[in-house]
């Protein structure tokens, strides 16, 4: 058995034109038993910036706490918001800093920066290696199939609503040929003027 | 010290992707030709789609080796079925016989995922898919192989409608036209190659179509070729048979197929 | 108690005298302004920091000798006091500054700089074994979310931000000059050439290219900064510095003219 498949779940996020999006489905397993199925994956950062982290569930409250505490800790140093770029950095260095006893989650990030409101995503692996992808990043137990989706259903400059039906089609179709993820999904879409969140239902099995 | 079995490994898996999707007077079979081991590609070209009979084509997908012996004694028993009863065997039947077949090794399997596609004696098109030992259902659309969990979720969204609501008032289609299917086909396959190392070089799709359905449309489209044959499978039929063929309304001018490259990175 | 020579609070760097001083920290300071002079001054564009460099002899290769370091692309010190201190402080501001990167995958803002190396001099106070770093650091540095900022660190670890200022032996007449001379829009070649002035004033023999150094904050156009982050962000090269310790060449230009 593999640790990233013992709770089960996955994390996908889009860029759009001036707006990202991320997404988590919301089940929390033990293996083939579904624990809860209220289980968020995706957690904001700042105004403009969410990480969604998709693994073993302890290591994902884990790591909210611990990043949580490192941004603020950067808020009230720097005196400014930490921008998305840095804050993948921070992410990956984090992660990095456990090169021989990794935390057992793969990380997303998604946000907006704050001058140019240029959106941004990126992922890493377990040990904090970062893809800067164009269009889209995936990651959790329904990997392969959400890429499949991605890949044939994501276009470039996405207005929001046309994204949150991208984002929302993509995860929705790829975990339910996953069975450890799924329970319905959760969707974040950012852009420079709001935030809006969404919880969807599909197919509860 | 325990003895250490050190034993011949008789299976490979040599990648590559498939796919089938049924329309109503339709069926289009397709898989890209590149077969590979390991890392290794071992050509770019090695066709997985195999033409059964006019109405019939089957996909193999797995180890290469058991996939091209399995089809030419599909083939075989298809010949014979022919010679003894002067008409080729209905897809329904073949599925059957497909099942027959691969259980009769249910202790050495082929390892080997078939999907076979084409059109029923009424007139539909019909996809059946196969696991190694024999199991077997009728579809509407089936992907296999290497990219399977890459091309299902997507073919459930775009064949099935999953998770899309139907237009008010209406209901979504239960089967979508030749050219939707085409460029569906098409995308899973540059999406699959795209992010699956095992799948690209070349992209094979056969196109079936039922004996009343117009192929007008379809001859326009680029790099589409009509396959000659009659229901004799060695396509070395004797004149008097083929012209039996005819006497019996078998035409076999109702199967095409389209060539596409594929990255081959 | 509280006597010229320091008294019996003098020896003792973490215990206050009854006037409330720390007695090391004003022998710090004083050693400070035994120091040569150097001084920086904010311009709208950009920002000069020079100095004065002495040799005891005239067989020293000046040439080798560097007051004037970059710490990391965007942030460059110059110094008045103890040379050895400063060599030490500008290694751990440059190991700072590659903490940080190694971290945030950016270099930090001059501010972020500043308060590491205060809080190292800060240490320096009230640690046992040690001494308070017999050194005034001037740190220029430029970033995105402050843009240009100058920057004076002293012995205690009290750190200002300054638009112009001087430390070392000719701090107060330099000061007082630069009061005179600095205004709110003088261009980066204005403010080079009123440091020179400065530095002249109470200048002890020549000078020259080989007895002046300066360093020079250019803040970079919106294009600029636009096209570096791209090439930062595709993690192929470094950002263009900000940053730059002018060559003999540059200074003796700057002096002929």
């Amino acid at each position: 058995m593999s640790i990233m498949e013992y709770n089960g779940g996955s994390v996908v996020a889009m860029v759009g034109k001036n707006c990202v999006a991320i997404a988590s489905d919301l089940r929390l397993g033990n293996q083939a038993l579904t624990i809860a199925t209220n289980f968020e994956k995706v957690f904001p950062v700042t105004d403009r910036i969410m990480l969604g982290m998709a693994g073993l569930a302890s290591d994902v409250l884990t790591l909210r706490d611990r990043f949580r505490l490192l941004v603020n800790m950067y808020t009230i140093k720097e005196e400014r918001e930490i921008e998305p770029e840095t804050f993948a950095h921070l992410v990956s260095s984090t992660l990095y800093e456990k090169r021989f006893g990794p935390y057992f989650i793969e990380p997303i990030i998604a946000g907006l920066s704050k001058g140019s409101n240029k959106p941004f995503i990126a992922s890493t692996d377990v040990i904090g290696c970062i893809n800067f992808a164009k269009g889209f990043v995936v990651c959790g137990t329904a990997t392969d199939k959400l890429f499949g989706v991605a890949e044939s259903l994501w276009e470039p400059d996405l207005e929001p609503e046309d994204l949150f039906e991208t984002i929302s089609q993509t995860l929705m179709n790829a975990v339910d040929r996953d069975a450890f993820s799924g329970w319905g999904v959760v969707v974040h879409v950012i852009t420079p003027e709001k935030a809006f969140t969404r919880y969807l239902r599909a197919r509860m099995d | 010290m325990p003895h250490q079995e050190r034993r011949f490994n008789p299976y490979t898996e040599n990648g590559g992707t498939i796919l089938a999707i049924a329309g109503e007077d339709f069926t289009v079979i397709a898989g890209d030709t590149r077969q590979s081991e390991g890392y290794n590609i071992q050509t770019r070209y090695a066709p997985k789609v195999f033409r059964l009979t006019d109405k019939a084509v089957l996909a193999v997908n797995g180890f290469a080796a058991d996939g091209n012996m399995f089809v030419q004694k599909v083939q075989q028993r298809l010949e014979w079925y022919a010679h003894a009863h002067n008409k080729p065997m209905p897809l329904k039947a073949i599925a059957r016989l497909i099942q027959t077949m691969l259980y009769a090794k249910r202790f050495f399997p082929y390892y080997v995922y078939n999907i076979l596609g084409g059109i029923e004696e009424d007139g539909s098109g019909a996809v059946y898919s196969f696991d190694p030992v024999g199991s077997y259902e009728r579809e509407a659309c089936r992907a296999a192989g290497a990219a399977q969990s890459l091309v299902q979720p997507f073919l459930d969204n775009q064949i099935y409608f999953k998770n899309q609501l139907p237009p008010p008032g209406g209901a979504h289609p239960r089967h979508l036209p030749l050219n939707d299917v085409l460029s569906l086909v098409i995308d899973s396959f540059t999406g699959a190659t795209e992010r699956h190392i095992e799948v690209g070089d070349g992209l094979e799709i056969y196109i079936v179509l039922a004996p009343n359905k117009s192929s007008v449309e379809l001859e326009r489209l680029p790099g589409v070729k009509r396959i000659q044959g009659t229901f004799d499978i060695a396509g070395d039929a004797s004149p008097d048979v083929t012209a039996a063929a005819a006497a019996v309304g078998v035409t076999g001018e109702k199967m095409f197929v389209m060539r596409r490259e594929l990255k081959k990175d | 108690m509280a006597t010229a020579d320091g008294g019996a609070y003098s020896y003792s760097l973490t215990v206050f005298s009854p006037s409330g001083k720390l007695v090391q920290i004003e022998h710090a300071l004083a050693r400070v302004a035994q120091g040569t002079t150097s001084l920086g001054i904010k311009a709208t564009n950009g920002i000069v920091i020079a100095t004065e460099k002495k040799s005891s002899s005239l067989l020293m290769d000046t040439s080798m000798i560097e007051k004037v370091c970059m710490i990391c692309p965007n942030i460059g010190i110059v110094y008045s006091g103890m040379g050895p201190d400063y060599r030490v402080l500008v290694s751990k501001a440059r190991k700072s500054a590659q903490g940080y990167w190694k971290i945030y995958g950016e270099y930090p803002p001059t501010r972020i700089l500043v308060q590491e190396l205060a809080t190292v001099m800060q240490q320096a106070t009230q640690s046992g074994g040690v001494r308070p770093y017999g050194v005034s650091l001037l740190v220029a540095g430029w970033d995105l979310n402050r843009g240009p900022t100058l920057y004076q660190v002293d012995p205690s670890g009290s750190f200002w931000a300054w638009k112009a200022s001087a430390i070392g032996k000719n701090m107060i007449n330099a000061k007082t000059f630069l009061e005179k001379r600095y205004n709110d829009d003088i261009s980066l070649e204005d403010a080079i050439h009123t440091a020179l002035l400065t530095l002249k004033e109470g200048f002890e023999g020549q000078m020259t290219e080989k007895t002046i150094e300066l360093g020079v904050i250019t803040v970079p156009s919106e294009e600029e900064i636009a096209a570096g982050m791209a090439v930062e962000n595709a993690g192929t090269m470094r950002p263009k510095p900000t940053f730059r310790r002018l060559t003999e060449e540059e200074v003796k230009d700057y002096l002929a003219m």
